[in-house]
């Protein structure tokens, strides 16, 4: 019976035409929009090599921590360049900078000096890029100073001394290439509507949990109602057609990535199989949300379905749909609002995987999820172990 | 009589301030048509309802095959088939796949069930209709869809709820026929209804309802002898001066005689030759009448003399 009902059920999910759009066709519309809007304000905003002027004197020349980091930030052969940097004396270094032909120059004397010609982007960059290596150097000084106190064998000082320094590159290398991750490809516009649109499809799973739940339940159609005398057990009519629903579902969501990847060239980076783990989690949540709905408000079919799209549009909206902003203020203002909102716990945990560099954060959002859903379940369980009604 | 397949027994079903069913009590017997008949919220969906489970009731105890009825008494559910009054088939699954699916739900044998789906499609007629979607079928073809559906795996016990709201004379025939073919294979039928013609071609017993009460109960000869009258006679005869009304009211078995619109009605408590008599009275009288027709009394003549309102109401 599980199979048999598992085989219906899908047949009746692909062939509706109006679950279709919304699982599959809407995303993918939305997500054409979304590229052809903010592609140009993403070109403007990609981050190009910043110009910017060394003045070269001893105490940059004896530096090596310094010298060897703007050695590599600025390699015109690296694909990871972030400077275009002119070597110069102080006059000239002011010069370029008073025709704007670079952002600022570094001036080392006692203390690293940075002189910019405005605030901006790129200047802020070049301040964080020399903030770090000043830091990176009190550490090194402290290090070194230690090790010379505590060392009574001074020949191993030249091993350690060698893999500091290695340490220290190595740490500037993924400093950099944070700085390139977060200012070129991941912090715009454009990422963070596909990690909405990826929630809202996600989401848009409580349209297949609420077809599951109103077609077994004889308070809600007529079908429930004849599916509701037979011999069958509710349970495995809901569960085998909720996972015909779930892989419905999962099927709508592929081809959004699809989509994405290869029509509409979105880098999801590095951590594929997590995006597609919170994405599965969420296509649950979805569907948690649905059954939630549907079984616990005893309206009609239309008004169900419009609860449903309206919570998930609010919800995505909330979470920076329509303008990143309304994250930042929800996140302030309201915080409860978005720590129990799905599709920001979608939403940001995707967004916590490219901007951290832990997983904590992303963690934290895969559990809200599976918590919220579970939850939903668990209320809607107890709603669906009713078996007769007071009316029809 | 043989033994009862279901039995109701003192049923009260309140919503509120309405009792919807009210101390309800009566048996369906093995291989018989039973009517409910009632008008329009007399109670009979709600006391279909109660029998399938479906709904809460107040008091009373329903048994069926000789088991009291709870919504997870699945070896009685695999014997029950109903048609309810709302068509109830998906619009994404065709006619066979329709029958399909509600006939395994009940029977998990592939080959019996692909039998058993055919001989359902077979009953109702539907051979050519297969593969159309329930959108693409008329009014009456998709009430013989339900039909199907709600049969198909073969049940003892068929309930079956104004199955024939809104169908065409040819399909209203053909549901009526599978009815009895059914009935006639062995199974025991409930039929709700507010079509009295209905009842009285496809009946054995009927119950009349109203106001969630049993108000007659009997064959439908049984029932008709309620009523005080035997014969109505109609004449269409224009013009007919008050006092051959005050004559034909003298009539020895007249019961009740009205005029309006042209539309002479005599009603007859008992007697024969009625017909005859008023006949050569119109022309001794050279009254020109253009139709005359004599009936015997309907079950609405039975329910509006106890009740005092039409069927139909």
């Amino acid at each position: 019976m599980f199979f048999h009902n598992f085989k219906y059920a899908l047949k009746k999910l692909i062939r509706n035409r109006m679950l279709l759009f919304w699982t599959f066709a809407f995303p993918i519309i939305l997500g054409t929009f979304f590229s052809m809007a903010f592609s140009d304000i993403e070109n403007s905003e990609k981050l190009h090599v910043i110009d910017i002027a060394i003045v070269e004197n001893d105490v940059f020349e004896n530096n090596l921590l310094y010298k060897e980091t703007f050695l590599a930030l600025g390699d015109k052969n690296s694909d990871e360049q972030l400077f275009s940097i002119q070597y110069v004396d102080l006059a000239q270094a002011e010069e370029l900078l008073s025709k704007d032909e670079i952002v600022g120059y570094l001036f080392l004397d006692k203390t690293p000096q940075i002189v910019i010609g405005a605030n901006g982007i790129n200047e802020t960059i070049f301040k964080y890029v020399v903030e770090q290596i000043g830091q990176m150097e009190d550490v090194f000084q402290a290090s070194l100073e230690n090790k010379l106190r505590d060392s009574k064998d001074l020949t191993s000082l030249d091993s350690w001394y060698v893999e500091l320094y290695q340490q220290t590159m190595e740490y500037f290398n993924k400093e950099q290439a944070m700085i390139q991750d977060i200012s070129s490809t991941h912090l715009n516009y454009t990422m963070i509507e596909y990690y909405t649109l990826i929630a809202m499809t996600c989401l848009y799973g409580g349209i297949l949990g609420m077809n599951v739940i109103n077609q077994c339940l004889a308070n809600m159609s007529s079908n429930g109602k004849r599916t509701s005398i037979s011999p069958s057990s509710k349970w495995k009519l809901i569960f085998s057609s909720a996972l015909a629903g779930y892989i419905v579902q999962v099927f709508g969501l592929l081809l959004l990535f699809l989509y994405t990847i290869f029509v509409l060239q979105v880098d999801y980076g590095s951590h594929f199989f997590l995006v597609v783990l919170l994405s599965l989690i969420g296509s649950f949540a979805g569907l948690s949300l649905g059954v939630f709905i549907a079984s616990l408000f005893p309206s009609n079919e239309n008004t169900k379905f419009g609860i449903i799209i309206s919570v998930t549009m609010l919800g995505c909206f909330f979470s920076g749909m329509m303008g990143i902003t309304m994250k930042y203020v929800v996140d302030q203002s309201f915080p409860l609002v978005n720590y129990l909102n799905p599709a920001n716990m979608i939403t940001d945990g995707l967004y916590a995987l490219y901007y951290y560099n832990t997983l904590d954060r992303f963690c934290f959002n895969l559990v809200s999820l599976f918590l919220f859903s579970f939850v939903l379940i668990l209320i809607s369980i107890f709603s669906l172990r009713r078996q007769k009604y007071d009316s029809i | 009589m043989g033994k009862a397949v279901v039995s109701v027994k003192k049923l009260t079903k309140q919503y509120k301030n309405l009792k919807a069913i009210d101390n309800l009590s009566f048996d369906v017997f093995q291989g018989e048509i039973l009517g409910l008949l009632g008008p329009n919220g007399s109670g009979k969906s709600t006391t279909i309802n109660c029998i399938l489970s479906l709904l809460n009731f107040s008091k009373g105890s329903i048994q069926i095959f000789g088991k009291e009825m709870d919504p997870s008494a699945y070896d009685l559910k695999r014997e029950i088939g109903v048609v309810f009054q709302d068509v109830a088939v998906f619009d994404e699954l065709t006619v066979f796949e329709n029958i399909d699916y509600f006939c395994g739900l009940y029977i998990s044998d592939k080959q019996t069930r692909r039998k058993y789906v055919e001989d359902a499609i077979h009953l109702v007629g539907l051979e050519e209709f297969q593969k159309f979607y329930p959108k693409q079928l008329s009014g009456g073809l998709l009430r013989r869809l339900n039909i199907a559906c709600g049969v198909a795996h073969k049940p003892k016990l068929i309930i079956l709820d104004e199955p024939t709201v809104a169908v065409d004379p040819q399909s209203r025939n053909n549901i009526l026929d599978g009815i009895r073919f059914l009935r006639d294979q062995g199974s025991t039928v409930i039929y709700t209804t507010h079509y009295m013609e209905e009842v009285e071609i496809l009946c054995d017993r009927v119950i009349i309802l109203d106001r969630g009460k049993v108000i007659a109960s009997g064959t439908i000869d049984e029932l008709k002898k309620l009523a005080k009258l035997e014969e109505k006679v109609t004449v269409e005869v224009y013009d007919l001066d008050l006092k051959y009304i005050e004559e034909i009211k003298s009539f020895r078995n007249a019961l009740e005689v009205s005029y309006h619109n042209g539309v002479l009605l005599v009603t007859y408590k008992k007697g024969k030759d009625n017909l005859v008599e008023i006949m050569e009275y119109l022309k001794k009288n050279k009254i020109c009448y253009h139709k005359i027709f004599s009936e015997r009394p309907t079950l609405n003549d039975v329910f509006l003399e106890l009740t005092g309102k039409e069927l139909r109401d």
